[in-house]
């Protein structure tokens, strides 16, 4: 997946995303952090296809994602989106079973037996007949990324996926994630929150800040003081944590 | 099929065929069940006549109205992902019959005409509800939606007066042939909104969820509603309107096994089916000789239905403090 240029506005409103080209390394995990507000939400939503850039392109295997078929889109970029809530409610399994519709017709009966293996991926075994209203939100978030998976797409992308989720979870779905990559070698692209969690998990990252593409660098590279602070408006310190490694402070000025 | 899906499938069947039975024998003439036995037998002419051609027509017709009334309900609140969005509060059936009377009044012999100015009725009304701010939030919707009922049976009623009007949602005096219109569109329409009902359960995810599925949630969203249309414009075309039907009954399936539209749809169908018929038999005896039509008595019930729903501490998964 490769970003041409990318520009993102509403009408009558300044750019959200301004001239962002760069390529998503295949097979690898990427995070994209900044501030609030810095479009990274957008970045994602554009490269998913839900958006269309107002200028530029987002190229999948050099083709404009947008002007792929949703269908065809679907079996290859899955979305774990923030809102992940359903009207009225629904079984664990039937959400999961939502993500095949990208390879069935739209009254094709999806078996329990073809989503098994999405559920056990995400640990979900024992909760599949539950209602998700009665999950917890680690659960849930859970629930979504076996239901992406069942898409069985290359890319996945994921907005802010630890949010509210406790430290436990936290832990959890980051090493789901990685399981995925190692072993479906599917590419996973996430925006992140928590910068520390962005620098462990990822092979690459992508740093924005008002709608511009600031640095793009392996973690290591990015460990660099000046740097995050100028992002992040704050004071930074990085320092070492025994048996952790870098670890990235905010000092209050 | 979980195991209080069959009591209850099992439980409302039996309650029909009872209440069958039943309302083949009352009326304006009682004739036990064993006489009904002897009429069938060719015993007794007169009462094979009464049973074969008024109450059996009206049983038949009775059920098919609120099997199909019920099911637009739940399409319709699917569609709208509201839990009581029903075609009778928001308006769509008072279009409908206010279109009724003015197709009559300038087309008076365009045929079907009732049936297309009906369906025509119920999909401007579901135009305006569809444009504006009032799919934003569910109160709205349904304040608008009561607004928009209040309005056309208002325009109804102005410009009725003096020129007959539409019969209000009675079965009284339903011939064979009217019984087999709604037979025609009944079954064709339920059919294809049990064929259709997994799309309701697709719709509880969000467009956009949908949309990166590869989906498209409007596509669904719109086959319901026409399907809502259709069922509830054949009924106002042939027995008016008979209002909070589509409320009542898809609830209160949801109370007894949960909410899997695939199950909701048709047992809303059987529900809905035995509820009207409960009502229009009582409707027919306890006012001898007149009657009391099935909207009047759907309105006592389904009015403290809806104001309960209202005052539930959760509606619609918004919690009000």
């Amino acid at each position: 997946m490769e970003l041409n240029q990318v520009s993102y506005h509403y009408p009558q409103q300044p750019a959200l995303l301004q001239k962002v080209s760069a390529t998503v390394p295949k097979g690898r995990i990427l995070s994209i952090i900044g501030p609030n507000g810095a479009g990274k939400s957008t970045l994602l939503k554009l490269m998913a296809g839900i958006i269309s850039p107002t200028n530029g392109e987002v190229l999948l295997n050099n083709q404009s994602v947008t002007t792929i078929p949703r269908k065809s889109l679907a079996t290859q970029i899955a979305v774990v989106s923030q809102q992940n809530d359903v009207f009225d409610d629904m079984p664990v399994i039937d959400v999961v079973k939502t993500g095949r519709l990208a390879h069935h017709n739209l009254l094709a009966t999806i078996s329990d037996a073809e989503v098994a293996k999405y559920i056990e991926a995400t640990m979900l075994s024992n909760l599949a007949h539950r209602p998700l209203s009665s999950l917890s939100g680690g659960q849930r978030q859970r629930v979504w990324l076996a239901s992406a998976l069942a898409q069985d797409p290359q890319y996945l992308l994921l907005d802010e996926p630890t949010t509210y989720l406790d430290i436990h979870y936290q832990a959890e779905l980051m090493a789901i994630l990685q399981r995925l990559n190692d072993q479906k070698h599917i590419t996973i692209i996430m925006v992140l929150h928590d910068i520390n969690q962005a620098f462990k998990i990822s092979d690459e990252l992508w740093l924005v800040k008002n709608g511009r593409l600031v640095q793009v660098g392996k973690p290591e590279d990015c460990y660099n003081r000046e740097l995050l602070a100028s992002i992040f408006d704050t004071n930074i310190q990085i320092v070492d944590v025994p048996n952790y490694g870098k670890y990235i402070v905010e000092i209050p000025s | 099929m979980s195991k209080a899906e069959k009591v209850w499938y099992s439980i409302i069947l039996v309650m029909l065929v009872i209440t069958i039975l039943v309302s083949m024998m009352v009326g304006a003439s009682f004739i036990p069940l064993n006489q009904v036995m002897d009429a069938f037998k060719g015993d007794n002419p007169n009462q094979l006549d009464i049973l074969i051609n008024i109450r059996f027509p009206r049983i038949l017709a009775v059920m098919i109205c609120g099997g199909m009334l019920a099911v637009a309900g739940a399409a319709s609140q699917a569609a709208f992902r509201n839990v009581l969005a029903d075609p009778s509060i928001l308006g769509v059936t008072s279009a409908a019959d206010f279109f009724i009377m003015v197709g009559a009044m300038l087309l008076p012999a365009f045929p079907a005409g009732k049936f297309i100015f009906s369906i025509l009725g119920g999909l401007f009304a579901l135009f305006l509800l569809t444009r504006g701010p009032a799919l934003k939030s569910p109160y709205r919707l349904i304040i608008i939606g009561v607004a928009m009922m209040l309005t056309f049976t208002g325009f109804e009623q102005l410009f009725s007066s003096g020129f007959g009007g539409q019969s209000a949602g009675s079965f009284n005096g339903i011939t064979w042939s009217q019984t087999e219109v709604l037979l025609f569109l009944g079954v064709s329409g339920m059919a294809v909104a049990v064929i259709i009902s997994p799309w309701a359960n697709y719709l509880k995810l969000s467009t956009e969820q949908l949309q990166t599925r590869g989906v498209s949630a409007s596509f669904m969203r719109v086959s319901l509603l026409l399907v809502v249309v259709y069922l509830s414009s054949s009924v106002s075309s042939v027995v008016g309107t008979i209002p909070f039907m589509g409320i009542v009954v898809p609830n209160v399936v949801r109370y007894l096994v949960g909410r899997d539209y695939q199950t909701v749809i048709p047992l809303s169908m059987l529900l809905g089916a035995w509820l009207l018929l409960v009502v229009d038999t009582i409707g027919r005896i306890v006012v001898l000789p007149s009657e009391l039509s099935a909207a009047v008595i759907m309105t006592v019930i389904g009015g403290p239905f809806l104001i309960m729903m209202l005052q539930r501490k959760n509606f619609n998964g918004i919690k009000s403090s």
